[in-house]
């Protein structure tokens, strides 16, 4: 096995591995914070020994890269379309507990297949909506993972339903 | 003879034979959800089963369990989305030969190696179970990190192409896996003070972030390119690739049986310390591993669900849990007043029969759930990417939420998915983030135990060890291990091979 | 007509009774402080099912593990003070304020059903050299550092029996940390630990396979499913003033939570409590049944916190004094 990677750089790898070589001195750091060198039992050991290894072939890395050659370039390191869907995940993510899973989720899928499929309004929306219910009723219902409810009161609408199918019985 | 009869309980009851069979065919979606898991499932039918009969209750739960440990390799072969950590390893040459159109021939050799990896862990359950857990008692702490620390060789074997990487993504994981109350003491590791930290991150959360999220954004670049059609013409691998392949799977699975019956440690270490022997011992693979080489897809697949019959020996013979989903069952068996421990076997020797042969009926179960449908599970890999991607990324959110009912969650796994992404394009294997985060507890926990146990002497440490044939072999594996990835091991070879 | 206005709206309030009061109105949720398979999992599963037949709408139970519990209690309370959230714990928030884990505890909840008590006994390896308490107090003061005692981090059931036994004798032992009551007893059959200060339901059936042996029973009376082991109490009578002591399990909502849902609450988990089934299952695994509301509740909350508070602030493994928080010594 090679220490090194053999391949031509692309861009930015400099920049990564240099990040990494920060990410570990900080880390020794933060580690050496928890308890010093207080004792080979101390809940900061490990953290220490891992993150000074983490440092050692972090400076590898960053050495290593230094001796390679810049390739060719083959393309942008971040197309637009990874960026504008790490940005929607995001605003997914923020919008999942006052907005409420269904309602959130509704609009991610939409907007997310709107952008992707390029399909008609209509096809995303009923793509979407359908996909969201399957989801919804494995998650919610069979396997009872609480989601968010946030504004759309589902609690409120199952009773309903459950009463719609009770009344007739024994009530 | 009585045994047999026990044995055979469920097979000749069809409510108990239907309970079998749902619950494994349940078990294979469940596990291919990422996000769904076995754990989760099985405690949510504690509740749920509570009125229902024990027999009942246990057979739903045994199928949830066997379908669940194969299920999770559907996904890991079709999106390089493993839906459950025990398949993290078979994504590495699973997805590779989905890529080159043949998924159905992956699933087909993946149900096969399950179905006998899980046969090796029943046979072990009910011939050996008494030698076996007595054996794993004798792990003291120190046993346990330096299987942790054999585990953490790995790396070598996941690096990919530097191994200086490798070994940062790996320490990036152990570090991770660190992060928040120390269970020892409840000193604040890495928290920043934040009382969401305490938990520490998500282990989940960082596997859908790695896997899923930054695979669904490396796919955005080739949303118009048409998906791989995939040849279904072969599914039920051929007889002689199976006997080609079972001394690996017999191996691996032996591997699984023991990992899976020391407590605390299950079916994702041992599918990954599979992986590992298969890379080291496999000369000449058809495909380098990696690419798709088959043997990386037999490994582990036969060593994750050698491992549950592996999880029940403790469990059974002695109230030990095996691993997670073991623990749940040990609590299912006290609300039907059932009282697991070292009598259960003495005094309900039912019991112990009738689960082994609840297992094997849900690996029969398996074997016919596993064939059937893969023509229609393989379509998914050619929805059009417009659709699937959002799909993923829903899921991948929905799945990470629901292990901890936390939207902080949510956020890690974006981070790792982004993470990811960047370390996929720069060179960088996740797996080895993955194997730090499982590791890292094994180690602190189990080294810190030990020196404890010693005083905080380190002479005393070697002492105890050296004096231990169990830690004497674990530690020489580790020696020899540790020089056979080093610069000078190679350098040493390539003279040889010259002189 | 003030009258007739009062009339009207008590007749209006009184026809208003039966549908608004009819607490639950939907799903309620359940959130549990342990992990799936512990006992505070087992325990709430086990009674639940039997407390939704009686609300007559499901209870959803989610385990939100971490920070020995307080990720789940800060949550239930940040949630609405409606009734609909359940915090379904343990024992460990009455030590968050001593243990530096936070500012909250139980106060701050009200108690719908303090379930069961654990009790604490104090295990060995089969094969240690001792035989009862009081050998083994004994033998650690010969061997000072030598005898490996199985502990589950501060705050925890073998860290309090710890601190309530060297505030009696001295006992130098090394303690040795485990994730949980569990993997500590594996260590203790497996030898790498000696002794074990666990709970009785966790232990009682290595205890009876003859894998570990029962030294003594923290409480001042034999407990009826061991009953040749002998009482703390017989050889140290002092321990007398701590006890009766064990974890426990309860069931809690948020205070300002209406009245009559608390009153539904409190009428579920009670009769829920006293099924034959959940009682059978508690004497088996040797918990004592409490099934506590109201006044009574929150009485041994207090006395409970204020015993283990001192206990542990006077072993020296509490971060700050009980005194800081008001907290009177018993």
């Amino acid at each position: 096995m090679d220490l090194h990677t053999t391949h031509e750089k692309r861009a930015g790898e400099d920049l990564f591995g240099l990040l990494f070589l920060v990410l570990s001195v900080g880390m020794l750091w933060q580690s050496y914070a928890i308890a010093g060198f207080s004792a080979l039992s101390s809940p900061g050991a490990f953290p220490l020994a891992a993150s000074a290894v983490m440092l050692t072939a972090s400076v590898i890395v960053v050495v290593g890269n230094l001796r390679r050659r810049r390739g060719i370039d083959d393309g942008p390191v971040l197309p637009g379309s990874v960026a504008v869907f790490v940005g929607l995940v995001a605003v997914y993510a923020v919008a999942l507990g006052p907005l409420g899973f269904l309602l959130a989720s509704l609009l991610f899928l939409f907007a997310g297949m709107k952008i992707l499929y390029r399909g008609g309004w209509v096809a995303s929306a009923v793509i979407a909506l359908g996909s969201l219910l399957a989801i919804y009723v494995v998650f919610r219902i069979v396997f009872q993972v609480v989601l968010p409810e946030g504004i759309v009161p589902e609690r409120e609408w199952m009773a309903a339903i459950g009463n719609l199918f009770s009344s007739g019985g024994t009530e | 003879m009585e045994a047999l009869s026990y044995f055979l309980t469920a097979w000749i009851d069809p409510q108990l034979l239907f309970l079998v069979g749902l619950g494994t065919f349940a078990g294979i979606y469940i596990g291919a959800i990422p996000g769904l898991s076995v754990t989760m499932a099985v405690s949510i039918l504690i509740s749920f089963t509570f009125a229902w009969d024990v027999n009942n209750a246990l057979c739903l739960m045994v199928g949830i369990f066997m379908g669940g440990v194969y299920g999770g390799s559907r996904t890991a072969i079709l999106l390089n989305i493993p839906g459950a950590p025990s398949a993290i390893a078979t994504a590495l040459d699973g997805f590779p030969l989905a890529r080159r159109g043949e998924a159905g021939e992956a699933i087909g050799i993946a149900t096969v190696m399950s179905v006998l990896g899980g046969f090796v862990g029943i046979v072990a359950l009910a011939v050996a179970a008494p030698f076996i857990s007595e054996f794993a008692l004798t792990f003291q702490p120190r046993d346990y990190m330096l299987l942790a620390i054999l585990g953490i060789l790995l790396v070598g074997s996941l690096s990919g192409e530097s191994l200086a990487k490798g070994v940062v993504a790996g320490c990036l994981g152990l570090l991770i896996g660190t992060v928040g109350l120390d269970p020892l003491t409840a000193e604040e590791r890495f928290t920043f003070g934040f009382v969401g930290m305490w938990n520490g991150i998500s282990f989940i959360a960082v596997m859908i972030g790695l896997f899923g999220v930054s695979e669904a954004l490396g796919q955005l670049q080739h949303v118009d390119t048409a998906a791989v059609k995939q040849k279904i013409s072969r599914i039920v691998p051929s007889f002689d690739a199976v006997r080609k392949y079972l001394p690996l799977s017999l191996q691996s699975s032996s591997i699984g049986v023991i990992i899976g019956a020391l407590p605390g440690v299950g079916g994702d270490i041992a599918a990954l310390m599979a992986y590992d022997f298969a890379k080291r011992t496999t000369r000449n693979p058809e495909v380098p591993f990696g690419e798709g080489a088959k043997e990386g897809l037999v490994a582990p697949e036969s060593a994750n669900n050698a491992a549950v019959g592996g999880a029940f020996i403790p469990m059974l013979t002695l109230g030990i849990p095996g691993d997670a989903v073991t623990a749940i069952f040990l609590g299912a068996l006290f609300i039907h007043g059932l009282n697991p421990g070292p009598m259960l076997m003495i005094e309900q020797p039912t019991m112990f029969w009738f689960m082994v042969g609840n297992l094997t009926l849900a690996n029969l179960f398996l074997l016919v759930f596993g064939l059937t449908g893969i023509r229609i599970f393989t379509k998914i890999v050619e929805i059009p990417k417009g659709i699937l991607i959002p799909l993923i990324l829903l899921l991948s959110v929905v799945g990470a939420y629901a292990v901890n009912n936390a939207i902080t969650d949510v956020y890690w796994m974006l981070g790792f998915g982004v993470l990811g992404y960047f370390m996929k394009l720069y060179g960088y294997q996740v797996g080895p983030v993955i194997l730090g985060v499982i590791l890292a507890r094994l180690i602190d926990e189990n080294w810190r135990r030990a020196i404890i146990s010693e005083q905080e002497s380190l002479g005393q440490f070697f002492a105890r060890l050296f004096a231990s044939p169990l830690s004497v072999s674990l530690f020489t594996l580790v020696v020899v291990l540790v020089l056979s990835q080093t610069p000078l091991w190679t350098w040493a070879r390539r003279r040889r091979v010259r002189a | 007509m003030r009258q007739l206005l009062i009339g009207a709206a008590a007749a209006l309030t009184l026809s208003a009774v039966p549908v608004l009061a009819e607490f639950p109105e939907k799903d309620i949720q359940g959130i549990i402080q342990w992990g799936a398979g512990g006992s505070t999992d087992t325990v709430m599963r086990a009674v639940t099912p039997a407390a939704e037949d009686v609300l007559g709408e499901d209870i959803v139970m989610t385990n939100r593990t971490g920070g020995v519990g307080a990720i789940a209690t800060k949550f239930v309370q940040a949630q609405k003070a409606d009734g609909y959230t359940l915090l379904m714990g343990a024992e460990n928030p009455q030590l968050y304020k001593v243990m530096g884990l936070g500012d909250t505890d139980y106060s701050d909840f009200i108690p719908i059903s303090i379930l069961a008590r654990g009790v604490p006994i104090l295990v060995a390896n089969a094969d240690a050299p001792f035989g009862t308490f009081e050998e083994f107090v004994t033998y650690a003061q010969a061997h000072p550092g030598e005898v490996k005692i199985g502990s589950t981090g501060p705050g925890g059931l073998p860290s309090v029996i710890t601190a309530m036994m060297t505030s009696q004798v001295d006992l130098p032992v090394t303690a040795v940390p485990y994730d949980g009551d569990g993997p500590a007893l594996t260590a203790l059959m497996g030898g790498a630990i000696d002794v074990m200060p666990a709970v009785l339901g966790a232990a009682l059936e290595n205890i009876r396979a003859g894998r570990i042996k029962a030294l003594t029973v923290f409480e001042t009376q034999a407990n009826p499913v061991l009953p040749d082991v002998p009482p703390v109490t017989d050889a140290y009578p002092a321990f007398a003033d701590y006890l009766p002591w064990g974890p426990f399990f309860g069931v809690f909502v948020k205070q300002g939570t209406p009245d009559d849902a608390v009153a539904a609450l409190q009428a579920a988990y009670a009769e829920a409590a006293q099924q034959t089934d959940f009682g059978k299952l508690m004497d088996d695994r040797g918990y004592a049944l409490m099934n506590m509301s109201g006044e009574e509740a929150v009485d041994f909350l207090n006395r409970w916190q204020s015993v283990t508070s001192w206990l542990v602030f006077d072993a020296g493994i509490a971060k700050r004094s009980p005194d800081d928080f008001g907290i009177p010594r018993p």
